[in-house]
Formats: C-alpha cells, structure tokens, sequence
C-alpha cells in the first residue's frame, strides 16, 4: 500500500486500475491515454473485506462483485437490496473482476453499486501519502466521469451505518431486455419504517440531473414522517420527484419516459422494502 | 511507435498445464498474448470490451474476459483455454453434451461458453434452469442456440454426476 | 414448351423415387461440429499466427457524413515509424469500386464521402497500434455538404416525388435507386366496391448483423503474381470479380477462400469486397501478407445493414373478409451506397402483399440514398420489413370485421390452383402448404382458447397471442443467372470429397447437401470430406445468399451423386451378378436386392472401378428455371417455389412499465421436404431470437449528423440467453417437385414472419397497435396511456 500510495505522490497522471473493467475499455476507446497505469490488484488480500465493525459495515475497495454476492449482506433481510443489485451485475465473467472501488470511482451514471451506496448514505474512505480523507459518497460525484479523488489518493474503503431492524433496501434496474443489461434506470432505495411511519428513507438513482447518481432529497424530505400508504407514495413520486428530477433523451429512451419509470419504480421500491421488512428474516 | 516506449516484461504463466517464461509489453492483452503468441486461437475476441463473452478463460479456474485484461495480470496464475479442457484425444463431458444436443453452429461463442459451463460444474453438480442462465447471460450467441445450451450443461451435468468426464473424439 | 433440361429430369426423378430415407430428414451431426466443439476450427483472424511479415492494413474513415474531399495530406503519417504505406484513390491500379450490384460505391473515397464508414485513406503498417496511430496524422480537407437520416428528406411516401435536396450521388443526378411495381387490376374501383379499408403507415429500423465475428482479410502475394485472399464472405466468387477489378489482375490470377465463419446472415455478402480488396491492394504494394481486421465498431459502422422501411399500405375487403384491394408504397432506406438495395426492393416488392389471393393491386417500392449507413443484404431481404406492415393490416382488417385474424388468414391465404398477386400459378408441383402450417401451427399453441381467454383477463400482467403468415420465393429469381455447381469425388480408398462454392457460416445447409449424396450413393455421411470454398478448386455455385443453398446447391448434388451411383450400379451388378436398378449400396456393404447374403464391400467396388477405369469424380450441375418478371406490371413467375410458413407468437405485457417478454413462438414452416432435421429446427429457433431482436429491442440510430450513437455490443441489444423464449418448430412437407427430395429453403423464411407475429401479440395483449419496430417499452408505456 504505501508502494502504491508513493508512486501516485510521484506520477499523479498515472491511472489506477482495479479490475480494469473500465479502464481497459476507457483505454481502447481512446477516451484515456495513460502512460503509466497502477496496478491495485495485489493489494486485493488487504482491501477486500465486507464486515461489520464497531457499528459500522465496512466494504474494502477492491471487493469484487462476486465476492459482494457471497458477503453476509445478500443474507441479511436490510441489505437485500445488495442480492438485488449482484443477480443484475453485468455479467459472471466481469463480476470477478469489477470492484466496489471501481464502481464508484468511475463517476458513470449507471454504476449500480455506487447508486445503492447512496442509498446507505455511504462515506468513502480516501488515502494518501498525506493522511486519510474521509468523504460522503453524495459529496463525492463532481461531473461526468469526475470523482473527487485527488490524484495522489487512493480508494480504500466505503463504509455506512449499521442500519436499524426495521429497515431494508431495494435496487430496480430497468432495461428493454432481460439480460446483460446496461439500463435506462437505476432506482436505489433504503426506508426505515416505525409500524406503519416512514422514519427514515434514501431514494438514490442513476442521475437527478447530474450525469452522475444523485439522491431525490425534496422526496425524501417529503417522505419523512408520513404515514406508508398508497396515497402518499402517489403525491411524493408523482408530485413531488418531478419537481426535482431532471432526466434525459438519448438514443435508448426520453426523458418522459425515464421520469415515468423513475416514478413507478420508486414505489415498487419501497413497497419490496415495505415486504421485506414485515419478513424481516433471511428471506428476500 | 509506441511499442518502442515501453520496455517488455517477463511473465510466468502456466497455460492449459504447460509453464510459459513469455516477454509481453505491458499494454499487452491477455487475449492477445494467448491467441497470437501461444497460437491458442480458441480465445475469440468478439468485441474487446467484454461485452460478449467470446474471449473468456479461466485464470485460476474462475471466469474472466480475457480482452479486458493485461497480460501481466496473468503473472504466476494459471490459464485454461479451451485446448486444455480435456486430454489429447479426449473431449469433456461438456463438449459431449454439445455434440449430442446439435447445439453448435457457427461456433464462435462455444469456447467461451464451455468454460463458463465448467467454472459452474464444477462447483454446482446440479444446477437449475436459473443458475445456467446466470452463467450464460453473459455469452452472446447471434445463432441463437441459447435454449440447446441450457439443455447440454443439463446433460453434462448429468454425465458428469454418473462419473463421465471425459469421452473420445469420434470422427 | 422448352425442352426440360437433363439436370432437372433427374431432380424429377429422384423426387418421385425416393419414398424412405436413411439420412434424409434425420438428425445428423454436422460435419464441423467435433472441430467447433474443440476450438480447432480455425476463422479467418485465428490464420494470422499462420504468416510471418504480415503487415497491417487500418482503414482511415471520413470525419463527416457527407462532404466533398477538398484535398488529402498523408506526408505527416507517412513518416511515422512502422509505417509502410499510406494509399489513397489515386494509388489504385484498377477501378475504384466494390459496388456489389451496382458500380455507385468506390473502395476508397475520392472526390466525396456519403457515410460515416467511408474510407478516405489507407495505412499499411507493421502492426495495428501503429496504423492505428498513425491515422491520426492524415490531413483532410472537407467541404461539409447537409447530411440526410431520414429517406423521408429524399422522396415523399405519398406521391413518390423526389424531394429537392443536396444530391448524396449527384454523379447520377438522382438519390432514387430502384423503383419496382406491381399493377393488377383496377384498385379504384376496387376500394369503391370494399366494405371495409383499413390503411396504415409502419416503420422498421436499421437492424445490425452483429454476428459475433468480425470481418477479416488476409492476402497474400504469391510468386506468379497473383493474390490469395483468405476472407469472411459469403460470395467467394464476389469478392474475386472485385479484387480482380481494383487490382486490374484477370479473375484467374485472384483466388478467395471462405473459411468457415461465425455467423454471416448476409453481413457478409458485400463487406469482403472491399475488405478483400484492401488487403489485397497492401499486399501488391508491400510484397508482404496484409491483413485488415475490423473491430466491433468498425464491423457495425464499415459493412451493410437491414434496409429501414417507411411503408403506407391500404387494403379492402369485402364483409365476408374476402380481400378484394391492396395498395402499398414503400419506401427503403439504402443508405449510401446501393449495395444489394436494388434486389431488396424488388423482393419485397414480390412479396409485399402476403401470401393471399389479391385480385387488385398496386404497390410501389423505391429505395433511395441517404447519408446513414449503407443498407444491404440481410436474413430475409425486405421480407421481415413488408411482413411486418401486411401481416398488420391483416389484423386491423379482422379487427374492423370483427372476424378472428387465423379466420381471415384462412379465408384469402393461398392454396394449390390459386394464383398469386403476380399472377403466378400455384400448382401442388410448388409445394403449398400454408393452409396445414396455419391449421397445425393453431392446434399447437391452442389458438382459439387462448384469445378467448386473454379478451377477459385482469392485472397488471397481459397476455397476448397473434399470428402472422409469411412466404418466401426461394432462391434469387430475376436477380441474375441462378445456378449451382458442386464436385463429389470418390477417392481410391472410398473416402468422398465433397466440393462447394457454397459457404458456411454456421447456418450449415451444407449438411444437407451431404446428407442428400449420401442418401443417393448410399454411405454413411461420415465418408464425406468437406472442403472450404475456394475459387481455384470449388466450382461457382453462385452465392451463399437468398436461401437457395439446400435447393440450388441440393440439386447440384443430386445431378452429381446420382450420375455416380449409376456408374457404381453398373460396376456392382457386373460383380453381383444382377441388374444395376437392383444394386443396394449400405456401405461398407454393397449386394443385390434378391441376394443380401452375396456382399462385397464399399471398398471393393471403388478399387474395381479404379482399375476399370470409371470415373469417380462427378460435377453437378443444375440451373433454375428463368424467372419471369414484366417490369411496368410486376406480373410473371418470379421465384421457382415459396417456402411458406405459420408463426404463433404468445406475450405477456407488464402494463406498469411497457415491458414485453415474449412466453412462447411456436412456427409451422413448410420447407417442402425436410432433408437436414438438425439444421431446421436450429433455424427456426435461431431465426426466432433474432427475429424477437428485430420485433423489441435492436435498433441501429444515427445521430442527426450521420454518426452512428451505438456501434457496440451494450448499446445495440441482441436478444440474451433471458430474453429467449421456448421456440416450437412444426414442419410441413408440401413436396416441391423440382428441389432436391422436394426440399425448399429456409435460411430466410425463419425469420420473415417472427417480428409481425410478436407484434400481433402485444396489439392483443394491449388492445392498442404500435406501428414501428422495435417495440420498445417506451412505445407500450405510451400506447396505453394515450
């Protein structure tokens, strides 16, 4: 690690690479030239673990998509969302080798595991030969592609809240096929319930209006404290979410559209969280 | 050009049970170092972004795309190409399953497909409609002979369960 | 009355003859299946560890569009390290042209490009980085002309007029490329007289091949001067008319050689003219192999396309459902360069109106340039575009006669006695059995109960079931001269080589044609040797396209194995002792009907008739029929046959998010006669999964500016392992007279009907109709909330 944090003090330009899942694409796409790449994979003994720690679960960055799918977390009735998210992940062959660092370093719209982090009110965990920084996932997005990792640093860990019993977390990607698929949305979502009151909910997707994941806070905030009912899903989707959800048009769907879906499968969302909470056992 | 910029490497790879001492460039893929220098040709590259699946190996016996990776990642690991999945004279029972099913078309996707299918075998005697899917979600096949596929890993599975790994070539 | 040629007398003969089959109609094992299966088979890129010194050949495409070259600089890349050549259209020594059917399209863009794909300049280099590299020194200077996507900009669907616009071949002074007709009768009167009309206008989109090989091309100069091109085509003989042509080389100094490929679907028919002759052209010059490669982007944006149609239809009928009108104009897509525009238009043209009795008609079909990219041959030819469009009009037909659509299907389809549109008479020598493919394909997938119980369904789920017909005029019709060759050579110790021009790219009709000799010589199918197309050894057996490789090269085969088992019988019965018609050959064992217990064997007989001086090689020979085809009336007899066919296709739609999974398709096809069981059923299968592809998710776009937004393997869908329904294959065996056995082809009308059928069901499945393809959620979602 400090081979590794040293080299990056001395040649910032140098782009680490983890699986290489995306850099390897990035690089023959041309959209990166890099003279010198990092290696991180040898560091994957020290930065893959998935464990709960002093109230806190901690997530090494070099944690494969595959090693997720066989962490406590898809076990666990409040990290469902996580079984979720791995049984749509790309494809076996890259799960072994796209990390949690990885996923979320990349700034892309559609990284699934960074969306659900958001969720989970995530913080990043980000060193350098300087010290230890320690960020919100949500502060960390800066622009297309941009994450606000300063060259000489490295990712190593993300870590969020132990969360409550009565809690649990769902991931939706929708897409028009039913395989392999890239995804015009990604709806991420984490609600703690009190009986029937909505005490604490994180509605995370693909994009708000950034080309980056972002959190529909105006909803939430909405969300807060209301009674779980048909009624109020309807006004805080239909009504409230428009007001601060910006989507695009592109090639695969209209923005119409991907705000419609934002909608529909928010609430399925949260009505799978609503479930699963009631179970609240290891079934998902 | 940009190959004289970088100085080769040397890496050790075991490919398919034979131990390789191979100078590669750094930017060098796997993919390429497999199919032109070890003249594996098995390995397909059928997008070179990991899209399709055609350029699986398996490196220390677990699935990756071989096109997204660098040669010396390989350092010290072992490889198996489709060459190495059976002895001289021999096929799997994997690649059995395929001949009695009539699966094969083009065959492009095949080789990548079967070590999928090993990598899940191997691990899961006896896998459900969904696990098979899982692994082969991943493989393109343009020939469309998913369903065929489904059903030899099910009877390769089966083979394999009543103990026959291996079967001989014939014809 | 001509005189009925030898070679079609003994197809005739054959037909009548042969009533049991050993090999016919079963599962065989394809012969490259063992080496597909253990990775030996070797592509046209798995050759290139084969050759030292090769070079590399990367082609430098256009910036814009649409834009006229102003001048070319290529000093600065020619100085770059590793780069050996840079050609440009001036250093061709022969004509700058790979056009397949029409001269419109030169292999390196001199005075103006029209595509995104256009080359402007080759780079030969020691390795691909470094042409790759170097590419980025080549100096252009462009004069941006308006860029067209859209074939609306270039002519107008109603009155067929060109529109005024910048001229994308102003060198022909037109963008229209091809127009066909079809006149029957009096329309007018026609629609006056309906009880019923129902019009419509419908779209289709660019579909991608995307087979999972890339194109490739190897070329190597040899000693005598001529050139060897190892390349993915589907037309070995193509691609040497053009290779000779660039080089300015006579055709028998260029041999081609089609190795096996991974996946072709008429992707492959045109590309590896010009990549054949890109290679080709950097191994004259360098004295060196050169190879041409293409990525996965520079496959998707560098070879042709299925053609986008924009189609108005109207039809009328009487309240009996009986369909007394139908107009059509259609308009196709066909890119920048005219490819196989021009023989895709006529095809849907024959076939625009759907296998019925239609005693009016008027229909028009105009291809036209634009600045996408170009449109050629693929899987179906026209045929799934104008399926789609009729076999909708059929159900909004029977939704306005308040009739069941399989009921009106029934009512109009075509039977043995009827004619069709053109005019031509349909006899039971044709092969006609749509009706049972219809009536087995319904019985099947329980038709009439489902629709009954689908109109009462609740939920958020909908179930949908549609049906659709399809015909398919086997083989090329009036596209040029239709005939097929192949060589069977039976060597001294009994083993048999077998010769094609006919190439394979997984579709594997060529088992077929084994299958059919060894039916007729009476050996085991593995006796056969199949060698790969090459034009210096296989002899021409016209292209690989048009689902004529069962019927044109089966025939072939039949001209050639019987000839020989003649030969043999004669031997056989002078060493049996009985009468050549009575000479069994199961071999290894040879013996008389009357006499099993005197045997000799297979090996034997061959020795002898070495030593009698019996020929044992035999070249076969057969030639369709001339297609008939009246230009101004579209009437005559434009195919030899039709493969007709029935598609069921069952949907569950979610209403909540548009999203449409595909339960069930179930096919009835009628091939005729089913001589390769293994390659049928894979066909309707796999014809079905990438039919669903083109019915719900592919779509090739083009930005406004011409670039193409998603030349990848995750932006351009193709139905996955997931998407995949359960696929149930019926067959019906009509018998065609004069196809081999009565075989009938199939590559094509495997997908013809699959994306109308699916369409069918979810306009069941959500009481509303979505006119264009692909179905996409987004198109469901809005449907039902209008």
């Amino acid at each position: 690690m400090d081979d590794a944090l040293k080299f990056l003090s001395k040649e910032p330009s140098a782009v680490p690479m983890a699986g290489g899942t995306e850099v390897m694409v990035l690089i023959r796409d041309g959209v990166i030239k890099p003279k010198k790449l990092l290696d991180l994979w040898p560091l994957k003994k020290k930065l893959s673990y998935v464990k709960l720690e002093n109230g806190l679960v901690k997530i090494g960055a070099l944690t494969t998509a595959s090693e997720l799918s066989r962490s406590f977390l898809v076990k666990d009735h409040r990290y469902l969302g996580f079984k979720d998210l791995v049984k749509n992940f790309s494809t076996h062959f890259i799960r072994n080798l796209a990390t949690v660092g990885g996923n979320i370093g990349c700034a892309h719209p559609m990284s699934d595991i960074a969306t659900l982090l958001l969720a989970l009110d995530a913080k990043v965990k980000l060193v350098s030969t300087e010290g230890v920084r320690v960020i919100p996932l949500d502060n960390a997005f800066v622009g297309l592609r941009k994450f606000a990792r300063k060259p000489n640093e490295l990712i190593t860990e993300v870590f969020f809240n132990d969360k409550p019993k009565n809690s649990s977390t769902a991931f939706i990607k929708f897409d028009r096929r039913w395989g392999h698929s890239m995804g015009y949305i990604i709806v991420a979502t984490y609600m703690e319930l009190d009986g029937n009151v909505i005490k604490d909910v994180k509605l995370a997707y693909d994009s708000v209006g950034e080309p980056y994941p972002g959190r529909a806070k105006k909803t939430e905030e909405f969300l807060k404290g209301k009674e779980f009912s048909g009624g109020v899903l309807d006004k805080a989707f239909n009504e409230v979410l428009p007001r601060e959800m910006r989507r695009i048009t592109d090639y695969r769907a209209s923005a119409e559209y991907r705000l419609e879906l934002s909608k529909i499968l928010s609430k399925k969302a949260l009505y799978i969280i609503k479930e699963r909470i009631e179970r609240g056992g290891t079934r998902g | 050009m940009v190959s004289d910029e970088y100085k080769p490497v040397t890496i050790r790879v075991n490919v398919n049970g034979k131990d390789y001492v191979i100078d590669v460039k750094p930017y060098e893929r796997l993919i390429d170092v497999l199919r032109y220098k070890l003249g594996l040709t098995s390995v397909k590259e059928g997008c070179g972004r990991g899209e399709c699946g055609a350029c699986v190996v398996l490196m220390d016996g677990k699935p990756i795309a071989s096109c997204l990776t660098l040669a010396v990642r390989a350092n010290g690991k072992k490889i198996i190409t489709l060459e190495g999945i059976a002895p001289p004279g021999k096929i799997h029972a994997i690649q059995k399953a395929l001949l009695d099913t009539h699966t094969i078309q083009c065959g492009f996707c095949v080789p990548g497909i079967i070590l999928s299918l090993k990598w899940l075998l191997d691990s899961n005697p006896n896998p459900t409609d969904e696990e098979i899917k899982d692994v082969l979600d991943g493989h393109l096949c343009r020939c469309g002979s998913y369903l065929r596929f489904i059903k030899a890993a099910k009877l390769a599975a089966q083979y394999i369960r009543e103990g026959k790994i291996y079967f001989d070539v014939e014809g | 009355m001509s005189e009925v040629p030898e070679y079609v007398k003994i197809v005739e003969e054959v037909f009548e003859k042969y009533k049991t089959f050993i090999y016919v109609g079963k599962h065989i094992r394809r012969w490259d299946a063992v080496d597909k299966v253990t990775g030996r088979t070797k592509f046209v890129a798995d050759l290139i560890p084969m050759y030292r010194n090769l070079v590399y050949v990367y082609t430098v495409r256009t910036k814009y569009a649409h834009a006229l070259i102003k001048s070319i600089d290529v000093n600065e890349a020619l100085k770059h390290p590793g780069v050996l050549r840079v050609v440009t259209a001036k250093d061709i020594p022969g004509i700058n042209d790979a056009g397949y059917v029409i001269p419109d399209q030169p292999l390196i863009a001199d005075r103006k490009v029209r595509y995104v794909g256009d080359a402007v300049a080759l780079i030969i280099a020691e390795d691909y980085l470094t042409a790759r590299e170097a590419a980025e020194k080549i100096h252009v200077e462009y004069e941006p002309l308006p860029v067209i996507t859209d074939p609306l900009e270039v002519i107008d669907l109603k009155t067929l007029r060109e529109r005024k616009h910048v001229l994308i071949h102003d060198e022909k002074g037109t963008d229209l490329v091809a127009h066909y007709k079809i006149r029957k009768g009096d329309v007018e009167k026609a629609f006056k007289e309906a009880d019923v009309v129902v019009e419509g206008e419908y779209r289709t989109q660019f579909q991608e091949h995307a087979y999972m090989e890339p194109e490739a091309a190897i070329a190597i100069p040899e000693p005598d001067g001529s050139v060897t091109v190892i390349t993915t085509t589907q037309c070995p003989f193509e691609v040497r008319r053009t290779v000779a042509k660039v080089l300015g080389l006579s055709q028998n100094m260029v041999r081609v050689i089609a190795p096996l490929m991974g996946g072709g679907f008429g992707g492959k028919e045109d590309v590896a003219n010009e990549i054949g002759a890109r290679a080709a052209l950097a191994a004259r010059l360098t004295g060196r192999p050169a190879v041409v490669i293409h990525t996965r982007e520079e496959s998707i944006i560098g070879h042709s396309k299925r053609h986008p149609m924009v189609a108005w239809y109207r039809h009328g009928a009487r309240k009996d459902g009986t369909i007394v009108a139908v107009e059509a104009n259609i308009v196709l897509d066909t890119g920048a360069y005219a490819s196989l525009g021009p023989f895709v238009a006529w095809r849907a043209t024959v076939h625009s109106v759907g296998p019925y009795k239609v005693p009016n008609a008027r229909v028009d079909t105009i291809a036209v340039y634009t600045n996408n990219v170009y449109a050629g041959a693929f899987r179906g030819f026209g045929n799934p575009q104008v399926h789609f469009a009729v076999e909708s009009q059929m159900d909004k037909l029977a939704e306005e006669l308040g009739m069941d659509p399989a009921e009106l299907r029934l009512k109009n389809l075509l039977r043995a006695g009827d004619r069709t549109v053109h005019g031509q008479l349909l006899t039971p020598e044709h092969g006609v059995g749509l009706e049972e493919c219809l009536l087995k394909a319904m019985e099947v997938a329980k038709w009439r109960e489902k629709r009954a119980l689908y109109v009462k369904q609740v939920g958020k789920l909908r179930k949908g079931i549609g049906v659709a017909l399809m015909w398919h005029g086997n083989s090329i019709g009036v596209e040029g001269a239709d005939y097929s060759s192949v060589s069977i050579i039976i060597n001294r110790d009994g083993s048999i080589t077998f010769r094609t021009g006919l190439t394979d790219f997984g579709q594997g009709a060529i088992q077929g044609l084994i299958n059919i000799a060894a039916e007729i010589l009476g050996v085991p199918p593995s006796y056969f040797h199949v060698e790969l197309a090459d034009t210096s050894s296989t002899p021409d057996a016209g292209p690989t396209v048009a689902s004529r490789s069962t019927v044109m090269g089966g025939n072939a085969t039949v001209n050639a194995a019987y000839k020989l088992r003649k030969r043999l019988n004669e031997v056989a019965a002078k060493m049996l002792g009985c009468s050549p018609d009575d000479v069994v050959i199961k071999a290894p064992d040879v013996y008389c009907k009357d006499n099993p217990e005197k045997k000799i064997k297979w090996g034997e007989l061959i020795e002898q008739c070495f030593w009698l001086g019996v020929p044992l090689q035999e070249f076969g020979f057969f030639r369709a029929p001339f297609a008939e085809w009246e230009e101004e009336t579209g009437q005559g007899a434009p195919y030899i046959t039709y493969t007709f066919g029935a598609i069921i296709a069952e949907v569950t739609v979610d209403t909540e998010t548009g999203g449409v999974k595909v339960d069930r398709i179930i096919t009835a096809y009628d091939i005729g006669k089913v001589i390769n069981k293994v390659g049928a059923e894979l066909h309707a299968e796999g014809g079905a999964v990438q039919g669903l592809g083109y019915a719900l998710m592919e779509e090739l776009v083009h930005d406004p500016d011409g670039r193409v937004r998603n030349p990848n393997l995750s932006t351009y869908y193709i139905p996955t392992v997931k998407d995949t329904p359960e696929v149930i294959s019926i067959w019906v065996e009509s018998g065609y007279k004069r196809g081999p056995f009565g075989a009938k082809g199939l590559g094509e009308p495997s997908i013809n009907g699959i994306a109308a059928a699916i369409a069918n069901a979810v306009a069941h499945a959500i009481g509303r109709r979505i006119h264009s393809l692909p179905i996409t959620p987004e198109k469901v979602f809005f449907a039902l909330r209008k």
